[in-house]
């Protein structure tokens, strides 16, 4: 024999199923916290010099030259190699990625996010670079004060490359 | 008793003197302590004098403007920037025999060999290296370190000078210390000029007295003796007269300055105070600046030949000029080895060596008179603390974004079409002072460095720089704000895809003062139109209808966000073109979108670097995201269509290939002619008219495009590089052309559209299910758009909450 359940059991469930149904629903909206990702390869500049033309190549030694004056601690310079890439080619994506880098850890954080915007415009889809966007937007994101935003982005960083982004920094050297 | 004994000494020793003697005595006395007295107060004024010239600011050196260096590399045709001719402006020579020395190159059909020198740079210092460039038919194919054995991405090549903030004296010079000049070129000048100078005390007795023999033999004044230091005092502070008096005043200003300081010190100022010739209105003045004048190179790097050439021309610089005078400047210098020979300062073989060397100097210069623009455009830019007195003084080295190649282009081509221009239609004909005008502003979009600039025809007859500080109507090139308004998913779905349609029917607007009629330019009413059809055709009608649909609070906020900062009115017609705004405004906010959405701060410069080397200032590349990337490259590929196929066809016409997107303009009355455009790695716009407004009598296909198209030729040498990136957010599909639906198997016409992602049309053809219909616009055409328009909620824009979380479901 079935037992009448009162009103307010009704409510409580439905009200259950609605939560279940929003905490899944937004599980899966994008830039989500915790995504379940598995570690994969990261782009190294290194590893791109010789694709594209030769103006690309041209473009794309100067990062290297950037990358390494970086490494030996002139950032002047540094900044200026990667400055001369986007000279030589303008729609270099990793010029715009050596400029992020270098803004968000070095410089302006607002500044690196345009610069990181711009790669992700120009060679976002890229598998292995999805390390380096999420791990340079969530320290930039840290650089400006908003932890909590930058949380979700570093963490999903460490999961893809965590011998890279465990220390939440990406090095000259090694995005070089 | 104190008198009686008084009288009694002075008798004493004037005893048996007469009183008139005496008098006579007292007063050749009185006379010559007043004649010392005021001899010695002015040594003491003229030893003030040197001390505050020496020991404050010696020399006032006007601060130089820089072009962005050369660089080289693969890929590049070295043609196209014409290497040799930037190889010879910097003072490279073509090497003679099997040694490539500093300074020299090598060219043969595969191979360029440089000797590359130093050059200082705040951020981009180079040491001198060898480096043989791989050539093939007009590419560089590499470029190799001969020393190091590797391959090099990239050679930068020295800036060259723009121009320069002189004072009134318009004197440049560039200081040199003495540890850096070659003992050479000081052997060189004392052999010629004061062979015993580290023997004497300012004055050389000897010299005088055979100047006043050679004199007197002559019965005229043939030879002077002057010291290096008399010859200082005299440039400092007095004049070339030879009068006694200022003949005194050197003598003692020489002894004075020669008791002060040490003879190196004497020797440092007198190398930079020298002056050596002359370039147009500018003087030459300094070792240092001559060999950058004469030989193209620091003074470091000169051979023993060109620093005797230099050291020749103190003589009569302009008389004995090796631009002017080839053969009498040889023989001087000839003269001055052969004295240095005699003197001991060079040996038999190094005279025969240096007298065997052909002269060869660098090309002339002249200041670029066309960059003159530019240079008031980044004073403008420069922070307030750099005054025009600091500016002509202080010696700054200022790197700038010029791209002295296409700055050339830009004033040749500007100079050149508009007087084609003048002579082809009455309209444009000069009227008495007033002659047709133009501006070209040239921009890198991805780092909003200005590449070219030309403020008008003549910097001589008017300064006034038509792209920085004149305000003119947009005309039509406006129109590309509208369309980006219409076409941004800003907060919800866009008013318009590029597969939509517009209704180019009669149109009326009440406005204040009645009701505004847009017409369009053939004065025909095209009914419903594709809008690739409207914008490409430029279509008044339609563009205005859009207009009303967007809002004109919108359109305004849209040109606002992308660059303009002119105040602009909020009226219908402003879709139109009806604001004011420059040219530099304009090309900004085309940056935009050549850009991808992200809007690059302009900039002149990169550093500002004082006299000791300090960076004063650096500007990075700063930019900001204003518009999403996909409908950035909607716009572009509209911009692309009106150069295919639409008013700037004339630019294919005219031989230009490769990616090219752009907008014509013209303004009411065809009173300016615009034309913005951009490749994938330049902007330019390009504004024709007179400065007080008057009909060109012709549209801006007609006046504008063809000019904008030969710089751009020019430029790029009729192939534009590059490609228009296609953003993630945007997806390519097949439609046929007046419904905009999806063209299926079947569908008789179709092309390739593009969309932004979730925008795509759901129609199809064959199965299509009627064409869209414009969207109602009576409602608002009803209310004057003067009015300060109200916050209102409409259903294709800010969708609540609810409304976007349903929609992501539907979307999945």
């Amino acid at each position: 024999m079935r037992r009448n359940r009162p009103a307010w059991f009704a409510f409580a469930r439905a009200l259950a199923c609605v939560a279940v149904v929003f905490a899944g629903a937004c599980a899966m909206m994008p830039g989500a916290a915790t995504r379940a990702v598995s570690p994969r390869p990261t782009l190294r500049v290194s590893e791109l010099a010789q694709e594209g033309d030769a103006r690309r190549r041209a473009s794309t030694r100067l990062v290297l030259d950037g990358l390494e004056s970086e490494t030996r601690g002139s950032e002047n310079e540094a900044l200026a190699r990667y400055e001369d890439a986007l000279k030589v080619d303008a729609n270099n994506p990793l010029a715009s990625l050596a400029l992020a880098r270098f803004e968000i850890f070095a410089g302006d954080a607002d500044r690196g996010l345009a610069h990181l915007d711009r790669y992700a415009a120009l060679a976002g889809g890229r598998d292995d670079a999805a390390a380096h966007l999420a791990g340079l937007r969530g320290a930039a994101l840290a650089k400006l004060g908003k932890q909590t935003l930058a949380a979700p982005y570093l963490e999903e960083a460490r999961a893809l490359a965590p011998a890279v982004w465990a220390d939440a920094r990406l090095e000259a050297g090694e995005l070089r | 008793m104190a008198t009686s004994r008084y009288m009694r000494r002075r008798g004493g020793w004037l005893a048996g003197i007469g009183w008139p003697l005496r008098a006579g005595g007292i007063a050749l006395f009185l006379a010559s302590a007043a004649l010392g007295g005021i001899a010695g107060g002015q040594l003491v004024q003229l030893d003030r004098i040197v001390r505050e010239r020496f020991e404050g600011t010696l020399f006032r050196v006007p601060s130089r403007v820089l072009s962005a260096p050369l660089i080289l590399y693969p890929g590049l045709d070295f043609e196209l920037i014409d290497l040799r001719g930037t190889l010879d402006r910097l003072g490279y020579r073509e090497a003679s025999g099997d040694s490539l020395v500093l300074g020299r190159y090598r060219w043969s059909p595969r191979e360029l060999r440089i000797h590359r020198r130093a050059f200082e740079h705040p951020s981009r210092a180079e040491p001198a290296r060898i480096v043989a460039l791989q050539l093939s038919g007009r590419g560089i194919e590499g470029i190799r370190d001969l020393q190091t054995k590797r391959e090099i991405g990239a050679l930068f090549l020295e800036p060259e000078q723009v121009g320069a903030y002189y004072g009134p004296d318009r004197e440049q010079r560039e200081l040199v210390r003495i540890e850096e000049i070659p003992q050479q070129m000081t052997d060189a000048v004392m052999a010629v000029e004061d062979q015993r100078f580290y023997w004497h005390i300012g004055l050389d007795f000897w010299r005088i007295g055979g100047a006043m023999a050679a004199n007197l033999r002559a019965r005229s004044f043939v030879q002077g003796g002057s010291t290096l230091t008399q010859q200082l005092m005299k440039n400092f502070f007095l004049t070339p007269d030879r009068r006694m008096k200022r003949k005194l005043q050197e003598a003692a200003m020489a002894l004075i300055t020669e008791a002060r300081y040490e003879k190196p010190a004497i020797l440092e100022a007198y190398l930079n105070e020298i002056y050596l010739g002359q370039r147009g209105a500018t003087q030459i003045h300094g070792i240092g600046e001559a060999a950058r004048f004469y030989f193209g190179k620091p003074v470091r790097d000169l051979s023993l030949s060109e620093c005797a050439l230099i050291a020749g021309l103190i003589q009569s610089p302009n008389g004995l000029s090796p631009h002017r005078s080839p053969a009498e400047a040889q023989a001087r210098r000839d003269l001055v080895l052969r004295l240095m020979l005699q003197q001991g300062k060079i040996q038999q073989d190094q005279f025969a060596e240096a007298t065997a060397e052909p002269l060869r100097v660098a090309t002339v210069t002249p200041d670029l008179r066309d960059a003159r623009f530019f240079l008031d455009a980044l004073r403008r830019e420069l922070p307030n603390y750099y005054g025009e007195e600091n500016l002509s003084a202080e010696g700054l080295r200022i790197y700038s974004t010029l791209d002295l190649r296409l700055q050339r282009a830009a004033s040749r081509v500007v100079r050149e079409e508009l007087a084609r221009l003048e002579k082809q239609s009455r309209f444009l004909a000069p009227k008495g002072t007033q002659r047709l005008e133009a501006c070209l502003v040239a921009l890198r979009p991805q780092t909003g460095e200005v590449l070219a600039l030309v403020g008008g025809r003549d910097y001589a007859a008017s300064q006034f720089d038509r792209c920085t500080q004149a305000r003119r109507p947009a005309g039509s090139v406006f129109k590309a704000f509208v369309y980006a308004a219409a076409l941004e998913p800003a907060s919800g779905a866009p008013l318009i895809t590029l597969a939509s349609a517009l209704d180019d029917a009669p149109l009326s607007v009440p406005v204040w003062r009645g009701t505004w009629t847009p017409q369009n330019f053939d004065h025909e009413f095209h009914g419903v139109v594709p809008v690739r059809t409207a914008f490409e055709k430029s279509y008044n009608v339609a563009s205005a209808r859009l207009a009303q649909i967007v809002g004109i609070p919108r359109v305004r906020e849209m040109a606002q966000r992308l660059g303009i900062e002119s105040p602009l009115p909020n009226v219908p017609s402003l879709a139109l073109g009806s604001g004011d705004v420059t040219p530099l405004e304009l090309a900004r906010a085309y940056a935009t979108f050549a850009s991808g959405g992200i809007r690059p701060r302009v900039r002149t410069f990169e550093d500002v670097i004082d006299a000791r080397g300090e960076t004063l200032e650096r500007q990075s590349i700063e930019f900001e995201r204003v518009l999403d990337s996909g409908t950035a490259f909607l716009m572009t590929s509209l911009l692309e269509g009106v150069v295919e196929h639409g008013t700037a066809a004339g630019i294919r016409a005219a031989g230009v290939a490769g990616p090219i997107a752009g907008k014509t303009g013209t303004s009411n009355e065809y009173r300016d002619a615009w034309f913005a455009g951009f490749t994938p790695e330049m902007v330019v716009v390009l504004w024709v008219g007179f400065d007080e407004p008057r009909s060109l009598g012709q549209a801006a296909a007609q006046i504008a495009v063809p000019i904008w198209a030969r710089f751009v030729k020019e430029a790029s040498g009729g192939d534009v590089a590059g490609i228009f990136p296609v953003p993630g957010d945007v997806a390519e599909l097949e439609i046929e052309p007046t419904t905009g639906a999806i063209a299926l198997d079947g569908c008789p016409e179709r092309r390739a559209e593009f969309f932004l992602r979730g925008t795509e049309p759901v129609e199809t053809c064959p199965q299509w299910r009627g064409a869209p219909t414009p969207p109602p616009l009576r409602e608002r055409e009803e209310r004057p758009s003067e009015e300060p328009q109200r916050q209102r909620r409409r259903e294709d824009e800010e969708p609540g909450l609810i409304e976007r979380f349903r929609r992501w479901l539907e979307e999945g």
